[in-house]
């Protein structure tokens, strides 16, 4: 919509506008700020893959200094070109995410059990909320035998993303 | 921090690279995992995965974590990278969704803003009108009530006189007795529920007449009080959805002194059900003194109406007396309190405030003028004694109906919507200390969880519509005031679980989304001449391919709608991987498997039934008395109007000429169908031209 106020930001080659839309997308006012809660959100987005306390320190580097609980554009933009051309928090490949949850299947028998897994997700590392671990549990668990058997769950998940990406 | 360089590359390492790997790792003082690997070893096998495979990842994950690594620590490793992996494939699944509600609000809220210039438009049209005719002044002033209160007596007069011609398997509807009471509240929860049989239309005339008594009665702020109660439960904009409504009676009880309801606003509407809603919750307000307080949304006015559909569903639902309920239902919305004030603490409307919002002003109007928003009460020139439409005090009402939050500074009209402002905190921080208010409780955007905390709390949004977009796309919620603070409770919850619980997160957004694609693409196709144009200028040579940046300026430019294109791009066109152009005819290409529809091309018909919303909603302007009918005579005057603005006007013979064109049936009357007839014609004549001159280039 037209809404045009002080001079906006303008992308200068394709990356800043990929950037840039991505932000778009979560700046309700129009005004090139988003709320920090949103970070996270962007930069896995632009198909990085930072863990929680990542996101805290990007947060930290561009926060707004004067009004904190958001991030203008005018941070944001530049700090995540480097990081993109850099690329940092850049995803491991399935095979590591295999690897993660093999460690866990120590009797090799290729699934987890739902209860270790439960307790594995919103005990540990970076604990899941329970609305993020009800939705992974919608795909990952086998309702059958109530397992996660995870190559078959990586597998769907990989599909997932390629679907996201070339459709 | 261990990170992650040029990935894993397990499968392309061999296994020599693999075994140095080993030996990077071979510092690592417990290796647990080196251990456990021959064991795994036979198993793999089976699978067809080669050890060395299997190995590497393991190695290379902890290659960087140095010799102190406990097992604690690995565990809290493994975990984070899987949280960390699926939080990514949530994240996407979000852009997604929110993405598409842009899509959906975007094509909303432009909606709304052509319904207001629409109204800019005529209501120039109309009072230019009366300036130059001349009408006989027993109608001059505020003419809509004059004839409403007309129609009204007579069929007061008349007893029965509704039902006359209703169709008789009617009479089998839900018999409910007046003065209504509890049991008569259950009939028609019953009734409306399982949709067997209609209420009878004296029925409905009957509850709309006595709402309008009752709502006559009460102040343009109403006054709620928790005292008896030490309660009191508010919803947002319901939109015809019966079924949420009904939730919320399940979840909450019905109304009553104890268990007191604010609505927010904007009944009717979008929902297939908007009659049986504005019906019940004004049964319930007779029927439950002091449980029921009604506020006026910008939707309850018939103006909005004509576009959004409640009125097509009044016509359908009730054939023969389709116009006579809709002028009771226009003097309900005219009597329908413009918001409320809890304990002289909360501040209930639907849209907002504006920096000019006056409350002292907004009491002391007189809101039966307003019986339609978007058609005021038209200002009567220099005639004597006339009513003139007071700009400050109407923008009073529109601000409060129509505003929204913002969370910068400030207040700006608003341009998304057309109509009312956008209110920053310092301008509620404001009004709420000068009225002595705590906080603001409005409706007016729907939420995806229902409801929305802005301006440090004090502005609340509360949308009781789920599903509102489509399956899936929101859910509604109420909230409650409980105790002498006035305690925030907030209740959420999905109409017609049993369908979208199963769905996953995944396949919701696929669902709305696919939806959401839908109408982006009605949009687009209507905009196709110009786009077209567009494209064509970007690409000289006419190779069929332009840029994605020049692509996505002009779809901006065309569309005006503020979307992300870039992120659509690939949902809408295809790209050459190589030169990474976009073939730009695709834009318009409804493929079958793009969006999972039938393919069709788009028809004449079509592009009436898009068009037919506008056309609609001018009928409803030009015929002013709301009979259902323009006369030739009130059509050529609106002609000459229009003509006094072209460039070109038309003689008065060709005037005449095209009104007797658009009087179909002859009868000296044109109807609504015969209006809509008109456009099709025009519009096939339209696209004549365009395929004769395709043909002539050929040639």
């Amino acid at each position: 919509m037209a809404r045009k106020e002080e001079p906006k930001i303008q992308a200068n080659n394709d990356l800043e506008k990929k950037i840039i839309e991505a932000f778009e997308v979560f700046d309700h006012s129009g005004k090139q700020v988003v709320d920090v809660r949103e970070i996270g959100t962007i930069l896995r987005s632009l198909g990085c893959c930072p863990t929680e306390a990542e996101i805290q320190e990007v947060i930290l580097a561009t926060e707004n200094k004067e009004a904190t609980g958001n991030v203008p554009l005018s941070n944001f933009l530049p700090f995540m070109c480097k990081v993109m051309i850099q690329h940092r928090f850049y995803p491991a490949t399935a095979e590591m995410l295999l690897a993660a949850f093999r460690y866990f299947d120590t009797e090799g028998r290729g699934y987890l059990s739902k209860e270790r897994f439960t307790q594995l997700m919103l005990e540990e590392g970076e604990p899941f909320t329970q609305e993020e671990f009800e939705e992974m549990m919608q795909t990952a668990l086998d309702p059958v035998t109530d397992t996660i058997t995870y190559e078959y769950y990586i597998n769907q998940l990989m599909v997932c993303i390629l679907l996201i990406r070339f459709k | 921090m261990f990170s992650l360089t040029k990935g894993c590359g397990c499968v392309n390492f061999g296994g020599r690279r693999t075994r140095s790997m080993g030996d990077d790792s071979s510092s690592c003082r417990s290796s647990e995992i080196e251990q456990e690997s021959p064991k795994k070893l036979t198993r793999r096998v089976l699978n067809g995965d080669c050890t060395m495979k299997a190995l590497a990842p393991f190695l290379r994950f902890w290659k960087r974590d140095e010799v102190s690594m406990t097992k604690a620590e690995r565990t809290m490793k493994a975990a984070i990278l899987i949280q960390q992996w699926y939080r990514r494939y949530l994240a996407r699944m979000e852009v997604r969704r929110r993405y598409t509600w842009t899509i959906f609000q975007s094509i909303e809220y432009a909606g709304e803003q052509d319904q207001v210039k629409l109204y800019n438009f005529f209501n120039a049209l109309l009072s230019h009108m009366r300036d130059t005719t001349g009408r006989p002044s027993s109608e001059r002033t505020s003419r809509t009530a004059s004839v409403l209160e007309q129609v009204f007596s007579e069929e007061s007069d008349e007893g029965g006189g509704v039902d006359e011609t209703a169709p008789p398997k009617s009479a089998r509807g839900p018999d409910i007795e007046f003065p209504l009471k509890r049991k008569d509240i259950d009939l028609l929860i019953e009734a409306f529920r399982k949709k067997k049989h209609r209420l009878h239309p004296k029925h409905v005339a009957q509850i709309l007449k006595e709402a309008s008594q009752t709502l006559k009665r009460l102040p343009n702020i109403n006054v709620a009080t928790t005292s008896i109660s030490s309660q009191i439960t508010i919803c947002g904009d319901l939109h015809g959805k019966l079924d949420d409504l009904l939730v919320i009676f399940h979840k909450n009880g019905l109304p009553s002194t104890e268990n007191p309801y604010i609505f927010n606003g904007d009944f009717v509407d979008r929902g297939k059900k908007s009659l049986e809603v504005l019906l019940l919750l004004l049964s319930c307000m007779l029927a439950f003194p002091g449980g029921v307080y009604l506020n006026r949304g910008n939707h309850e006015d018939l103006i909005m109406n004509a576009r959004y559909g409640f009125i097509r569903e009044v016509h359908q639902k009730y054939k023969h007396n389709a116009e006579r309920l809709l002028k009771l239902i226009e003097n309900v919305y005219r009597w329908l309190p413009l918001g409320t004030i809890i304990n002289n603490r909360v501040f209930v409307v639907h849209g907002g405030i504006s920096d000019t919002t006056d409350l002292d002003m907004v009491k002391s109007l007189e809101r039966d003028k307003y019986a339609s928003l978007l058609r005021p009460p038209v200002a009567e020139g220099t005639a004597p004694g006339a009513e003139t439409i007071d700009k400050v005090e109407w923008k009073q009402v529109f601000d409060i109906l129509w505003s929204d939050p913002q969370t910068t500074g400030g207040c700006v009209a608003n341009a998304l919507r057309g109509a009312g402002t956008y209110f920053g905190p310092d301008v509620t921080v404001r009004f709420l200390q000068k009225n002595k208010l705590s906080f603001i409780v409005r409706s007016h955007e729907c939420k995806p969880g229902g409801y929305e905390l802005l301006h440090d709390g004090n502005v609340i949004t509360i949308f009781s519509a789920s599903n509102y977009y489509e399956i899936g796309s929101n859910k509604g919620a109420y909230l409650k005031l409980c105790g002498n603070s006035l305690e925030r409770q907030f209740v959420q919850y999905t109409a017609a679980v049993s369908r979208t619980r199963r769905l996953t997160f995944r396949q919701r957004v696929g669902l709305v989304e696919s939806s959401a694609m839908r109408e982006l693409h009605s949009h687009i196709v209507m905009a196709r001449r110009q786009l077209e144009g567009t494209f064509r200028s970007m690409d000289p040579e006419n190779c069929g391919f332009i840029t994605i940046s020049d692509w996505c300026t002009a779809m901006e430019q065309t569309t005006h709608l503020g979307l992300p294109w870039r992120m659509l791009k690939d949902k809408l066109v295809r790209t050459d991987p190589e030169t990474r152009r976009v073939r730009y005819m695709d834009t318009f290409d409804l493929s079958a498997n793009k969006f999972g529809r039938k393919s069709d091309t788009q028809t004449v018909a079509e592009t009436l039934y898009k068009n037919k919303q506008s056309l609609e909603a001018i009928f409803k302007i030009l015929d002013k008395d709301n009979s259902g009918y323009i006369t030739l005579e009130e059509f050529s005057e609106a002609c000459q109007l229009i003509g006094k603005y072209m460039p070109n006007p038309l003689t008065q013979e060709q005037l005449v000429d095209i009104c007797r064109l658009m009087d179909i049936n002859k009868d000296g009357l044109v109807d609504l169908n015969e209006f809509l007839e008109s456009f099709r014609l025009a519009e096939k004549n339209l696209h004549e031209e365009d395929h004769e001159l395709a043909e002539i280039q050929a040639t």
